[in-house]
């Protein structure tokens, strides 16, 4: 997984942006998740081009979601207030025909469903494309395949309170399903058969779940984002407005029309059908309502297996942070950075400092962020510490092909690390580190004083970033004096942050020429023999106080 | 180069959104053929048939005081045929059960056959399979579904209609439904 910390070297790891490395699970596995990486590559360097990488939609996928269910609720709030359990259908034509109460507020709760279907999907892929679905992350996962369940089933109780041809198809599609479990005497199809009319009742008890679906899907949020640090709850807000009104003056351009009544004595040729939610209705159509439930409980296992069939195992498995307490001055910067909440500061029994770090090997991802946030070098995952890059760095300044005024680009492996081959014709040195934001800021500088000309750190986008914070916590270290800071006697001429994702390989060369042609213009570098990195702290035993 | 790729932009959210209004009310072939539908559904409650016996002194006292009935009964629902001839041809035949896991409940009926349109000669039937016995009880709850119910018309099937036949528990016989009549 990292590259400057492993075993073999800097550059003689996964760097042709597969992110194929020796943690990879089984093969079928294994190969789908590099398929889904490369389409997702793509289409995330088209949208970083279109919308720019603040604002691209499929990196935003899951904050979208979170807006289209506020504006599900705003505008099934205000529909609510005009339907009629007792005339379901007539109440919604009566709301489909005003124009100024109704038709576009419905249009609007109609198309953010069917998008929030979307994002939804998207979303999952990115993780799945990631490896972002098991370990710790494994809660989020199968709370987000829960979600997606709900989503579909408040949508079909949102179109069965309609009550028109396509309502009825979904109505009986799901009691033939609900019909092959031995919960009822007496299957439920037989309320649309047309012996009586379909009981109140049953409008009553649609609304309810309705309504009460979309709060329980708040309560398995909560859960999907518990493990999270600072979750980004909602995209930047042009994108927010941008993409509410995009949706509303669709429903304005594109007026929502009544489908006719639910008749059971009437089979329709056609049934306009919102094909987000009812995509399964073929296939369910055909193969009837016992298999077709099988199907769907096949799909739903499915889902929620992935994190086990991604897993990596054994040693296999990227290890945990640890916490050298030998080391560790309990400045609380490694739980305030930690983007998954699995460092918290306990009390220390040693005089060294009241606090030390503590890892909740259950929480952590083993990302590394940790690493770069530690001024003294005492936490990381074993390998990835600062003082194990800093190891890894002075290999790599002894190395003979070394050469004084080169420019190193320190590149993301899930990023810019892709295009090894481009940086070194553009001039550059390709460093690969496993993600940029646990990239220590002694590296940066011991490269600079070991005679290099420049350091390019080619980060990924910050929304694109597989720990979630890294390039955030980069800039900030190099340029804010966050903790771990860069320290101030490092030249800011020589060190440069660009931001590159995996599909962006004409960004990347355009970022390594410019900045290669920008430090030719430097004056040389004067490279000390064996320069020292304060480490600020050195290893004090804790019995010795 | 960035005008290009605002417009590009706009034009590529356009189609996105377009694209979502547009598979949200796509038609669905429902139904392709023209075929109307014969619908039998009904529920009712099956005869039940029981075996009873008079339990001896001993056993009788060897019970306790609330359990110590006269008469203890076994049974189980009756069993019914289901039969449908189309133009004298059999298109269903089925045994009917109660619900339940131990059968024990009402029975309910329900069948869809699809059948061409225009006119056609519908014989439904549905009969009991098991009799009751001499030593039955008769504990009944509620109006049980006749031993024999029958159907026997000349129907007139449209395009894409559903004829419903259907058990009136009132008259205690067969109909028919179509919406209109």
């Amino acid at each position: 997984m990292t590259a400057v910390m492993s075993e073999d070297g800097p550059l003689r790891n996964d760097v042709d942006g597969s992110g194929a490395t020796d943690l990879m699970p089984i093969a079928p596995v294994r190969w789908t998740e590099r398929a889904s990486r490369r389409v997702l590559a793509g289409v995330d360097a088209f949208c970083n081009r279109l919308y720019s990488a603040r604002f691209n939609p499929v990196y935003q996928s899951g904050t979208i979601v979170v807006a289209l269910y506020l504006v599900l609720v705003v505008t099934g709030l205000w529909l609510i207030l005009f339907y009629r359990v007792g005339a379901p259908w007539e109440s919604v034509a009566r709301l489909t025909a005003n124009v100024w109460i109704g038709n576009w507020v419905r249009g609007l709760h109609r198309y953010a469903t069917d998008l929030a279907v979307v994002a939804t999907a998207v979303h999952a892929f990115r993780m799945f494309a990631q490896e972002r679905t098991w370990g710790a992350r494994a809660l989020a996962w199968v709370s987000g395949a829960v979600l997606l369940l709900l989503l579909f089933v408040c949508a079909w109780t949102g179109y069965v309170m309609v009550w028109d041809t396509f309502g009825q198809q979904l109505a009986q599609a799901g009691a033939r399903m609900f019909d092959t479990l031995p919960v009822l005497s007496e299957p439920t199809s037989r309320a649309f058969t047309g012996e009586q009319p379909v009981p109140t009742v049953f409008f009553f008890l649609n609304l309810f779940a309705h309504i009460g679906v979309p709060l329980t899907m708040g309560v398995v949020f909560w859960l999907h984002v518990k493990r999270l640090h600072r979750p980004l709850l909602l995209p930047p807000r042009p994108l927010l407005w941008s993409t509410v009104g995009a949706l509303f003056a669709v429903a304005i351009a594109w007026p929502l029309e009544m489908a006719p009544k639910a008749n059971p004595f009437v089979l329709p040729e056609h049934v306009p059908t919102d094909w987000f939610v009812a995509f399964w209705m073929p296939l369910a159509r055909s193969v009837g309502g016992g298999t077709g439930l099988l199907i769907a409980v096949a799909v739903g296992l499915g889902l929620v297996a992935v994190p086990i069939v991604t897993r990596r195992r054994g040693t296999a498995a990227p290890p945990p942070s640890v916490v050298d307490e030998d080391v560790c001055t309990g400045c609380t910067q490694c739980a305030v950075d930690c983007p998954y909440g699995a460092i918290t500061m306990i009390e220390r029994v040693s005089k060294r400092s009241d606090l030390v770090a503590h890892v909740d090997p259950s929480l952590c991802v083993s990302c590394g962020i940790c690493s770069g946030s530690c001024a003294p070098m005492g936490v990381g995952p074993a390998g990835r510490t600062g003082r194990d890059q800093l190891a890894v760095a002075r290999e790599f300044l002894a190395s003979p092909r070394r050469v004084r005024g080169e420019v190193v680009v320190v590149a993301c492996q899930h990023g810019g690390g892709a295009f090894a081959g481009n940086i070194a014709a553009q001039g550059g040195v390709p460093y690969p580190v496993s993600c940029s934001g646990n990239l220590h800021t002694s590296v940066i500088e011991l490269l600079l004083r070991g005679g290099c000309g420049g350091v390019l750190v080619l980060a990924c986008p910050p929304r694109d970033c597989w720990n979630r914070e890294g390039p955030v916590w980069l800039v900030e270290r190099v340029y804010h004096d966050r903790e771990a800071e860069l320290q101030a006697r490092v030249d800011r001429a020589r060190v440069r942050i660009a931001n590159v994702g995996p599909g962006e390989r004409r960004r990347a060369i355009e970022a390594v020429a410019a900045f290669v042609k920008d430090i030719a213009a430097l004056e040389p570098p004067i490279a000390e023999r064996l320069p020292e990195i304060d480490t600020e702290c050195e290893p004090v035993p804790i019995d010795a106080g | 180069m960035q005008l290009l790729n605002r417009a590009l932009a706009l034009i590529v959210t356009a189609a996105i959104v377009t694209g979502i209004a547009w598979a949200s009310r796509l038609p669905m072939a429902a139904h392709g053929s023209s075929d109307a539908v014969l619908r039998l559904a009904w529920s009712a409650r099956p005869e039940r048939i029981e075996e009873c016996r008079a339990p001896s002194a001993e056993e009788l006292a060897s019970r306790p005081k609330h359990m110590q009935q006269k008469l203890i009964c076994d049974g189980t629902a009756a069993r019914y045929r289901l039969e449908v001839r189309h133009d004298g041809r059999l298109v269903a035949d089925h045994e009917v059960r109660g619900g339940g896991l131990r059968h024990d409940r009402r029975l309910y009926v329900f069948h869809e056959l699809r059948v061409p349109p225009g006119n056609a000669h519908v014989d439904v039937r549905f009969t009991r399979i098991d009799s009751p016995t001499s030593k039955s009880a008769s504990h009944q709850r509620g109006e049980v579904v006749p031993a024999r119910l029958a159907l026997d018309e000349q129907l007139t099937f449209r395009p894409r209609e559903v004829v419903l036949v259907t058990y009136d528990a009132d008259d205690r016989e067969l109909e028919i439904e179509d919406g209109e009549r």
